[in-house]
């Protein structure tokens, strides 16, 4: 996809300051600092035959991954994923209820509550960067119940493959909590025209900055 | 006693408000409800003096049970505990005569700030 550098720029600044944020509400959930990398963005084209899904779907494991998920409609249409490697989470949910198990990290045997404590934290992350997203632009948006499901790489190439949305908005997330690195990575899928609206609205802003 | 009433559809978020409240409140009863529509049943069984609400919620959202709540008993003090950052949301819902509007994770300094306000209230 063409990209205009400037646009660019705006966009992954407003996932900057909104990613900020989340990491803030995280670290406040588990009561512990959180190091964030600054977070990569790229664009893809779902319909473009060159595309290999790979290029997407970041790196994050080989493994099953967690993802939480919302999609939301009224000004922009599409859905918001936040993926981890499942692996991960474990220290994670643990964390989030203060529960010290160094050796049940890797337990991939996951609850009714581990998922809650998922889909609870993915839904204040991607509340906050859709949030913030349309804060900044000025848009309004309804969200759906969130939902967390886990996948293998290939079953959620699929997923995302089936649905409608077009267009792919990537956000690659690293941080560190403690000693335990964990990749991530935010997924907004969109349709066409909304990425059309997201950019319109982003050129207006451009405009205002130049005067 | 105060009667804290929580609608969450997330125990976990139940959890985190109920027991940040109790570290402020030494007298509180805390009762549950995990949509709007049981919400709703709630409090009219049990006529709480505080209800905490969430907005996604299934069956009956948020906005519909504070709807709902406040043609039942129009001074009813409701506080939105919401992962919902948007301005327009919040402008819309404080609109609707809620007590406040938080954001989540509920936090100490939320629980301080409410369990003040409730405070004075208690007292005026």
């Amino acid at each position: 996809m063409h990209k205009n550098p400037l646009t660019y720029d705006i966009l992954k600044e407003i996932f900057n300051i909104s990613v900020g944020k989340s990491a803030s509400i995280l670290s406040d959930m588990i009561n512990k600092k959180i190091l964030l990398n600054v977070p990569d963005m790229d664009i893809y084209d779902l319909n473009e035959r060159h595309v290999d899904s790979s290029e997407y779907l970041p790196e994050i494991s080989s493994g099953a991954l967690m993802v939480s998920s919302i999609t939301f409609d009224e000004s922009l249409r599409g859905r918001a994923n936040l993926i981890f490697p499942a692996e991960k989470m474990r220290k994670f949910i643990n964390m989030c209820t203060n529960e010290d198990k160094s050796d049940d990290d890797g337990n991939m045997d996951f609850n009714d509550m581990d998922f809650d404590i998922v889909k609870e934290i993915g839904n204040i992350i991607l509340n906050s960067v859709i949030g913030e997203i349309g804060n900044f632009l000025k848009i309004n948006l309804n969200y759906s119940l969130p939902e967390v499901k886990i996948y293998n790489k290939d079953n959620f190439k699929k997923d995302l493959e089936s649905v409608q949305y077009s267009y792919i908005l990537t956000l690659y997330i690293s941080f560190k909590i403690d000693d335990t690195e964990i990749n991530g990575a935010v997924i907004i899928e969109l349709t066409l025209e909304s990425l059309n609206e997201l950019i319109k609205k982003v050129n207006v802003l451009e405009d205002e900055i130049d005067g | 006693m105060i009667k804290i009433l929580i609608v969450d559809d997330s125990n976990f978020s139940q959890k985190i408000t109920s027991n940040t409240l109790k570290k402020f409140l030494d007298n509180a009863e805390m009762y549950f409800a995990d949509n709007g529509y049981d919400g709703f049943e709630k409090y009219k069984e049990i006529k709480p003096d505080y209800t905490f609400v969430d907005l996604l919620m299934p069956k009956l959202d948020g906005k519909g049970l504070i709807k709902l709540i406040k043609e039942y008993e129009s001074d009813a003090k409701i506080i939105v505990v919401s992962a919902d950052v948007q301005r327009s949301v919040k402008k819309e819902i404080e609109e609707m005569g809620v007590m406040a509007f938080l954001n989540k994770p509920f936090s100490m300094d939320d629980a301080k700030f409410i369990c003040d306000k409730m405070r004075t209230n208690e007292n005026a």
